[in-house]
Parts: structure tokens; C-alpha cells; sequence
């Protein structure tokens, strides 16, 4: 057993442990860190293959923001355990009945020939780069899935914007774009007011004002 | 091509141990005489008065959606970048494609004001 395979079933047990604990924590934040574990110990066993890039990309976006993600949503959820604990026996019977699907398919599936026991990884070169095959492959062969991707970025960039954006009425809030187009007859207002009576016609008024109050 | 990544390994095991060890030997050695207050959750000074969960503001949420968005659009950059030269004009406009379809994205939040704060 060399260094490599110890490697491999320390990576792999970790990565068991944290699943399981993901599942089976009591706190929702716990299961959320154990995930992270998850992910960073599959990173290492994803490096063991030497498929570099995916590894250092599932610790950026996985890690570094998709589980913020998670966290934000966990933390405004506001989650009471007691209430969420309250059908488990209920729903039992459901869950096993999709864990056993599941298992089953995923028997099926590691199970074929394409995937036996027998194949070992290939052996590459010292210069070899993972990062190198990924990029000849993606941006000629792949390149319709390619551009779909990006689509779909732009879908969910559209619909985060529609479904969170709200502006606040309350706050006053500077936009420059108005504020360059605006024009002088936007602003100003010419008023003619008539400049300062004489003072006989004021007492005039005043007088008259006077006559009236005394009718 | 793994034995360039063993210092990363060493490092990661040197951070464990640096993290785990201190821990360890103030459970085993540091005296435990816990009483109420000690054990009470300290919170600056005064009683802690609420639960930890609370509602954020959306906002948060918009931020790091958009966030781990481009975060994925400089991901496809790297592996393009090294192969540039092999894979020609049609990779160099297979990605400007990319790009166009996401700065529609980009311009369409900037002129929204997503990435405003008020």
C-alpha cells in the first residue's frame, strides 16, 4: 500500500464521516460546516486523480460561495428544529422508499461494465495538465454545452435580480443619471411678481379692509 | 505531477495540528472548575437577549448570488487561458460569445441598480 492509497482512504473516510454528520447533525449551521468538510475532502480525492483544475474550482465556487450561499439561507430561515423533528416517523416510509431507490440505481450504475473493479486510472506523463485537456476539449468539442452554460448564468442572474431587487422607498438615494440630464426648465420657474405697492394704496386697503369689518 | 502538490499536503497537515493541538492540551491540562456564569453565553457585556437566527435582508442573498455567478464566469476563463494558442479563432470566439451572453447579464443588473447598496 503505498502513500498515495493512504491518502485516498483518509480523503475518503473524511468525506464519509462529514456526509454522514451532514445528515445526522441537530443544528442546521453544524451540517452546513460539515459540508464544507465534505467538499474540501473530495477536493483531495479529486487531486489524487490529478484532475487539478476541478479540484481547486470545487474548493473557489463550491466552497468559497456556493456554501455562503448556503449559510445566508440557513441563517434567514429562522428554523425551529423542534418543529421540523415533529414528522419523522410519519414521513419515514417515503424516505427509505427514495434512500432505496437511490442505492439501487447507484449499484446499477457503478456496477456496469464500463466501470468495473478492474480499470485502474491511467498513468500520464510528469508534464501531463488535466487543466490543459479540459480547455482543448471544452471551448472546440463542447462548445454548444458551452455556451448553453453561459445562458444559463444569465437566466439566473435575471431571475436573482427580479425576485430580490426591491428599491426602498425610504431611503433618498442619488442617481447620477438623472441628475446630469436633468435641464433648466425641469428646475426653474419664472414667476412675475409684482414688485412693492406705494404705501397710500396700502392704507388704502387697510382702510377699506377696516370698513368692512365694521360692517 | 502529485509530488508538486506535497507541500500543499504538509501545510495543510502542519494547519491541522496547529489548530488541533492547542485545543487538546487546554482540555487536558487547563483546570475545570466550571460554575453558571462561566458556562452562561457571553454576549459584550450585557444579557444575550436574542436568538442568533434572525431575517437578513435580501439584499445579502442578491450580493452573493451575483457573486458566485461571475465567480463560475472566471472559472471557464483558466483553462482557456492556457491553451489559447492551440485551440485558434474558433476557441477565441466561442469564448467572446460567452462573454457577450454575460455582460448582457452584467449591464442588465448594473443599469437595475443590483449592485447599488442605497
Amino acid at each position: 500500500m503505498n502513500f498515495e492509497t493512504v491518502l485516498f482512504y483518509l480523503f475518503a473516510a473524511v468525506t464519509v464521516f462529514a456526509a454522514l454528520r451532514v445528515i445526522t447533525a441537530r443544528n442546521p449551521l453544524h451540517a452546513v460546516l460539515f459540508l464544507v468538510l465534505a467538499f474540501v475532502s473530495s477536493a483531495g480525492i479529486w487531486m489524487l486523480l490529478e484532475a487539478e483544475f476541478l479540484a481547486i474550482a470545487l474548493v473557489l465556487v463550491y466552497v468559497g460561495a456556493v456554501m455562503v450561499l448556503f449559510l445566508f439561507v440557513v441563517m434567514m430561515l429562522d428554523i425551529n428544529i423542534e418543529q421540523l423533528r415533529k414528522g419523522f416517523w410519519q414521513w419515514l416510509p417515503l424516505g427509505g422508499l427514495l434512500a432505496a431507490l437511490i442505492g439501487v440505481q447507484m449499484v446499477w450504475v457503478l456496477g456496469a461494465d464500463e466501470i468495473s473493479a478492474g480499470t485502474t486510472a491511467v498513468k500520464h506523463a510528469a508534464d501531463y495538465s488535466n487543466t490543459k485537456e479540459l480547455g482543448r476539449l471544452i471551448y472546440t468539442d463542447y462548445v454548444y454545452p458551452f455556451e448553453i452554460a453561459a445562458v444559463l448564468l444569465l437566466v439566473a442572474m435575471v431571475a436573482a435580480i427580479a425576485l430580490t431587487l426591491r428599491k426602498r422607498r425610504d431611503t433618498k438615494r442619488q442617481d447620477v443619471n438623472k441628475q446630469v440630464k436633468v435641464r433648466r426648465e425641469d428646475r426653474v420657474r419664472i414667476v412675475s411678481v409684482p414688485s412693492a405697492r406705494q404705501v397710500e394704496s396700502v392704507q388704502e386697503a387697510a382702510a377699506s379692509n377696516h370698513g368692512h369689518t365694521a360692517d | 505531477m502529485l509530488e508538486n502538490y506535497f507541500p500543499v499536503l504538509l501545510f495543510i497537515g502542519i494547519a491541522l495540528v496547529m489548530g488541533v493541538v492547542p485545543l487538546v492540551l487546554g482540555m487536558l491540562v487547563g483546570p475545570h472548575r466550571p460554575d453558571e456564569k462561566k458556562l452562561s453565553p457571553y454576549e459584550c457585556g450585557f444579557e444575550a437577549f436574542e436568538d442568533a437566527r434572525m431575517k437578513f435582508d435580501v439584499r445579502f442573498y442578491l450580493v452573493a448570488i451575483l457573486f458566485i455567478l461571475f465567480d463560475l464566469e472566471i472559472a471557464f476563463l483558466f483553462p482557456w487561458a492556457i491553451v489559447l494558442k492551440e485551440i485558434g479563432t474558433f476557441g477565441f470566439v466561442s469564448m467572446m460569445i460567452f462573454l457577450a451572453i454575460l455582460v448582457v447579464g452584467f449591464v442588465y443588473e448594473w443599469m437595475k441598480g443590483a449592485l447599488e447598496w442605497e
